[in-house]
């Protein structure tokens, strides 16, 4: 048996560009006119232009190791991780989940593979959480003895044993999150794609879930997760892919992407009084390499943060930039580099964006 | 990075009885979803009552109060049953009716609440979710048809004249063409996104051309051209034929034998429309979208 688990060549996804009726709007991607003839026969439609949401990915997954893959909203995660489960087709390129076509073997894909993909959603809500599993278990072709002894055994390992009769719809947010987990383990794959497994979880649900893949992993499962969260993904991931507009920018261990800026410093600012001028201005000068900045929750507050290669030499030009037009300096820390910091200074957007 | 000495290997097995079993599956969950709403169960009593007596209060008054415009009817029709005539029609009309919105709008509602692509990570036979979505829905509109039946008989004193297993066979014949429709439009509603605008085109042509509440002979004669290529057309004179009349089987056999062919189209025509949507949805993404 190969020790890859996962492997993308070219993999590559194009779609018409929505709302697209000519080749005058470029979209992000890569444009390409398809030559597609419409059957309508009142006037001639112009050919429409292509969104290339996945452009060339290649990815090699070993056996065993939890991937993570990163990138900011429309990044091309969700499409990759769609053509991996055979959601979709890609437009060129090839991919294999455990030594299956995912186009040519799609079926024998789908039995290797366990998903978690819209989350809570993707239960139904009528059912109670043992009905839930019971149903997909036949879906997965479990026989029926086997099925009945697994059901049990995910009931317990996700401690909803007291409530496993109950109607989903009266279950809390994470419990719904561990059946959809659940259903994922069901015929108890080698290969788990996780799809924002956390997402809408609170502190303590979020810290359970993580425990448990990382016992999945301990098991032997194979996990591709995509994330928002970057202390998980740093936490989680033996490795990860870093994704922006359709290609893998950067792949490496965590240690090793934080070590790609570790001769840089990250200089963050508390502020009140931001305005995009400001920040037009703080990048202007010299050595700034990139900033972003967000509304911490208290009102008016802003955190800035700027990537720089020596700090002593911008911070007096950044406090005279600051000072005046009715913005005020409430802190200011010099810290090292997160993963945050590297998924930035790559991509040049924050992953929330 | 690889502490694993253990790989998990997949409990399932594509056999031909497990195939079955998910397809039994499908039908269970829909069946229990179904009877957790207790309005749509309490629906299947009173809507044969509520529907279709519109028409026959119109029937009623428009017969005059002695019955005497009776007669005419009986010379288009050949029956005096015209209670049981407007229910048959408005019956028909109402299980179509009801097909599109369930049968048609079954993988549009799974799309929109999310656990279509659920389904459809699974190893199982995709057009299972269909066909599965289907027979809880038959069950409950033959259940209506029967329930119908029984109301109109003991509370309206309609006289079933013809034979009970002559009429399970029209509507036996009737199936396939009744759901080979909703199958064609449930795949082409998670492609469009949008199914109200062609239920109502679809059940309005029904109710205009297939003679819903009145004979088919009171039409002009395009309408009648019209009329021949729609399969409810001969399930409602094939039901009205076996239910209501003595004529036996030679009062339904040509309306039968255009039934099987019409269930053979819309079947054939239903699964294939299900497939190209099969495909495109693996092109597109349209599975997830809603």
């Amino acid at each position: 048996m190969s020790d890859i688990a996962i492997q993308a060549h070219q993999l590559i996804k194009k779609f018409p560009a929505r709302g697209d009726s000519g080749n005058d709007k470029k979209p992000a991607g890569e444009s390409a006119p398809a030559k597609k003839r419409s059957f309508w026969p009142f006037g001639k439609r112009a050919p429409k232009s292509m969104f290339t949401a996945v452009n060339g990915v290649d990815l090699e997954i070993q056996r065993g190791e939890i991937f993570g893959l990163l990138g900011p909203n429309g990044a091309g995660k969700s499409t990759t991780i769609r053509m991996l489960c055979t959601l979709l087709e890609p437009t060129s390129g090839t991919a294999r989940v455990n030594g299956y076509d995912v186009v040519t073997q799609s079926n024998q894909v789908r039995r290797n593979l366990g998903t978690v993909l819209a989350g809570e959603r993707s239960i139904y809500w009528k059912l109670s959480g043992r009905e839930n599993l019971q149903y997909f278990a036949a879906l997965y072709h479990i026989p029926p003895t086997v099925a009945k002894k697994r059901v049990e055994e995910l009931i317990e390992r996700i401690e909803i044993k007291d409530r496993a009769n109950e109607l989903v719809e009266k279950y809390s947010t994470g419990m719904r999150q561990r059946i959809a987990i659940a259903k994922a383990l069901l015929a108890r794959p080698p290969i788990l794609l996780l799809d924002e497994p956390t997402l809408g979880l609170d502190p303590q649900a979020a810290r359970n879930l993580r425990e448990l893949i990382a016992q999945l992993k301990q098991e032997g499962h194979t996990i591709l997760l995509t994330t928002h969260y970057m202390e998980e993904a740093d936490q989680l991931s033996d490795r990860i892919g870093i994704i922006d507009t359709g290609k893998v920018i950067a792949l490496d261990t965590p240690e090793g992407l934080k070590r790609r800026i570790d001769q840089k410093e990250v200089i963050r600012l508390e502020l009140t009084g931001w305005h995009a001028d400001l920040g037009d201005k703080l990048k202007g000068i010299a050595g700034i390499e990139s900033l972003t900045s967000h509304q911490k929750g208290e009102a008016d507050l802003w955190e800035v943060n700027m990537q720089a290669q020596n700090s002593r030499h911008a911070l007096p030009r950044i406090v005279e930039s600051i000072s005046g037009n009715g913005t005020r300096l409430v802190n200011m820390n010099i810290v090292k580099p997160s993963l945050e910091d590297v998924f930035i200074h790559l991509t040049g957007k924050a992953l929330r964006d | 990075m690889r502490s694993a000495t253990f790989v998990p290997a997949s409990l399932g097995h594509t056999t031909p009885l497990n195939g079955l079993r998910a397809l039994w599956a499908v039908v269970r969950r829909e069946w229990m979803i179904f009877i957790r709403y207790p309005s749509w169960v309490v629906s299947l009593f009173i809507w044969p009552i509520i529907f279709p007596m519109g028409y026959i209060l119109t029937a009623r008054a428009l017969s005059g109060v002695d019955g005497s415009g009776l007669a005419q009817f009986k010379l288009n029709t050949g029956l005096t049953e015209y209670v049981g005539y407007m229910a048959v029609g408005t019956m028909i009309w109402m299980w179509q009716n009801v097909v599109l919105w369930n049968v048609g709008g079954a993988l549009r509602n799974e799309q929109m609440r999310g656990t279509l692509e659920s389904n459809w990570l699974s190893p199982t036979w995709r057009f299972a979710y269909l066909l599965g979505a289907s027979v809880p829905q038959l069950v409950s509109m033959l259940s209506m048809l029967a329930v119908s039946g029984f109301e109109y008989a003991f509370i309206f004193g309609v006289k079933f004249n013809g034979s009970l297993w002559l009429t399970m066979l029209v509507v036996l014949a009737a199936i396939p063409s009744v759901y080979g429709l909703g199958f064609a439009f449930a795949s082409l509603v998670i492609t469009m996104k949008e199914s109200n605008a062609f239920v109502f085109l679809v059940r309005g042509i029904v109710m205009v051309f297939c003679g819903v509440t009145y004979p088919l002979a009171i039409q002009p004669q395009w309408m009648q051209n019209v009329a021949e290529w729609l399969p409810q057309t001969y399930i409602i004179h094939a039901v009205r034929s076996a239910a209501l009349s003595t004529e036996g089987f030679q009062g339904i056999a040509y309306d039968l034998q255009m039934l099987l062919i019409f269930g053979v189209f819309w079947l054939t025509l239903g699964m294939l429309v299900f497939a190209w949507m099969e495909r495109r949805a693996r092109q597109t993404g349209a599975i997830g979208q809603y």
